[in-house]
């Protein structure tokens, strides 16, 4: 890929996200709009597996940014766009206070716990009666934007934009290398000085707030929130298996993953209304069997093969001058 | 001046000794050499040096400063580095780039800084091609990289931690000539936690012998390598 091409490709995505609402009817775009869902959801899960770790509790951190901008807006009076603000930073403190226990664990453990707190966060939701409405949840008054489904939808894409943007800064700054390294082998990062908790509670503090802030979005989006649809496995599930098919460590990965599964993931519903899940198993066991750098580091892989095979002596000339 | 002193240094698992009672100390520009049979704790003494145990008992202090328990990424970027015997380098990143993290994370260089440092730290210990990832370089290259990746820290005290391993004769004998330099133009104490006999006999100039966790001999390679402790701990023997 050249520069003008690495470039001009996401600036030619984000100008066809942002029309798409002038070319389709309502239907597409309810899709496309719980595709960004998804998408931005996936995006910032795989910014937290960058160091290694596998977090199965993306619902959890949704359904809490969900229940805290409904709550922010029926029991404080928040107004719309920032309660999706509040369910963001409320997200992200959460993180920041389980951090302090769950960032010490890893691997399967650290799996584990994070589908487990996902869980404790619903069952606390739905047992705090008046609070957070309980098991029946609670319906805002009117959606953000009178409900405009354009709106709606560029709000999502927002949603994805912020995600794709902080995404790329950790894949250009300090942070990439951090992470990197952390996943690799956490003694050796520890000898070149990275202060291994502080960079796991930056990225796992940050994707919180992200997964949060969809959850803000989701909640105005769709003015209510319950127990048993915020906190889904579905959510957490989803983005996961998008991540995986479409590359993951990568920001296009995650983002070409949504796009093919989110379209899928409509259709199957259709067919499959109670099965569908199944599915999505069956792609992600098929994915880490046959092709586990996804579609994108099959792409970048393949790329940068029939690159070395265009100049296989530049490299291979510098090396034997060393005598 | 003595950078790193260690006093009565013990680590024990469990029921196990694993290191029992070592004092030594390592100044600028000497090249000390830890040797003795498996087992006998000499990996486990570099983790300890470096943080990634903490001792049981005993005192560890860097430049007059008590650092017994300071975490090992602080240990890094006050300037104690550590090579691996088993090397995880960045197997997705190239050459040059595992040899950034020292520079970003050590010395809180900037990216491009760290990058234009990293490359003349590579060019001085003749490592080229650093473009390359780390997949494709050879078994001298990666030990000399992952050299590089412990200097990138700036360290006073360098612990190498068996990196003549799978090198042959040629190879050793190149890494020998650079280490010795390493010593002398960034003026550091390294310790060499060595298998090969001849690379301890022409690197160092003190030797202590371990066996069980305990030094049986110091002192320099001629006179530790006629002591009849070290030969029966070696040799067996029942002495």
């Amino acid at each position: 890929m050249t520069r003008a091409v690495r470039f001009a490709l996401p600036a030619v995505v984000i100008a066809a996200a942002v029309v798409i609402p002038f070319v389709t009817g309502p239907y597409p775009l309810a899709v496309a709009r719980s595709v960004l869902i998804y998408m931005a959801l996936a995006v910032s899960w795989d910014m937290l597996l960058r160091s290694g770790q596998i977090s199965f509790g993306i619902a959890g951190f949704f359904g809490i940014g969900a229940y805290a901008a409904a709550i922010s807006v029926l029991r404080l009076g928040v107004p719309p766009l920032l309660s999706i603000l509040c369910a963001g930073v409320f997200a992200a403190l959460v993180a920041f206070l389980m951090g302090f226990v769950i960032l010490r664990l890893r691997a399967v453990y650290f799996s584990i716990t994070t589908l487990a707190l996902a869980e404790i966060f619903r069952v606390i939701v739905q047992n705090w009666g008046d609070f957070t409405g309980g098991p029946e949840g609670m319906v805002l008054p009117s959606l953000i934007f009178k409900g405009d489904s354009r709106a709606l939808y560029w709000l999502a894409l927002g949603a994805v934009l912020l995600a794709c943007a902080v995404s790329a800064f950790f894949q250009r700054s300090r942070l990439r290398f951090a992470l990197t390294a952390i996943r690799n082998n956490e003694l050796s990062a520890r000898s070149s000085g990275i202060h291994i908790f502080k960079y796991l509670m930056i990225a796992f503090v940050t994707t919180s707030f992200i997964q949060g802030i969809v959850g803000g979005i989701q909640l105005q989006g769709y003015g209510y929130a319950s127990p048993d649809s915020v906190f889904d496995a579905y959510y957490t599930l989803l983005p996961l298996a998008m991540a995986l098919l479409g590359g993951i460590y990568s920001t296009p990965g995650p983002i070409l993953g949504a796009i093919l599964l989110g379209v899928a993931a409509e259709y199957l519903k259709l067919k499959i209304p109670y099965g569908h899940l199944v599915v999505y198993g069956i792609i992600i066991v098929l994915v880490i069997l046959l092709m586990p750098q996804g579609l994108y580091g099959l792409y970048r892989k393949r790329s940068g093969l029939r690159a070395a095979a265009r100049a296989p002596a530049a490299p291979a000339q510098k090396g034997a001058t060393r005598g | 001046m003595a950078d790193l002193e260690i006093t009565n240094l013990c680590k024990r698992f469990g029921g196990l000794v694993a290191v029992n009672d070592v004092t030594f100390s390592l100044g600028c520009g000497e090249i000390l050499g830890v040797i003795g049979p498996n087992g006998a704790g000499k990996t486990t003494f570099i983790n300890l040096v470096s943080g990634v145990y903490l001792p049981t008992s005993g005192q560890i202090s860097f430049k007059g400063r008590d650092i017994t328990n300071v975490p090992a990424h602080r240990r890094a970027q006050m300037g104690i580095s550590r090579t691996f015997q088993i090397i995880h380098p960045l197997e997705n990143l190239t050459v040059v780039e595992n040899v950034m993290l020292g520079f970003i994370f050590s010395r809180r260089k900037g990216l491009q800084e760290a990058r234009r440092s990293a490359e003349a730290l590579c060019e001085s210990l003749g490592l080229t091609g650093i473009t390359r990832e780390v997949s494709q370089i050879t078994m001298l290259e990666l030990k000399k990289m992952e050299i590089a990746h412990a200097l990138a820290n700036d360290p006073s005290i360098l612990f190498l931690d068996e990196v003549m391993a799978g090198l042959n004769v040629d190879e050793t004998r190149e890494l020998v000539t650079l280490v010795q330099r390493i010593a002398r133009e960034h003026n550091i104490g390294v310790g060499v936690v060595e298998h090969v006999m001849s690379v301890i006999r022409d690197l160092t100039h003190r030797v202590i012998v371990l066996e069980a966790g305990e030094i049986i001999a110091a002192g320099p390679y001629e006179q530790v390598a006629r002591d009849q402790r070290v030969i029966a701990a070696y040799l067996g023997g029942g002495a």
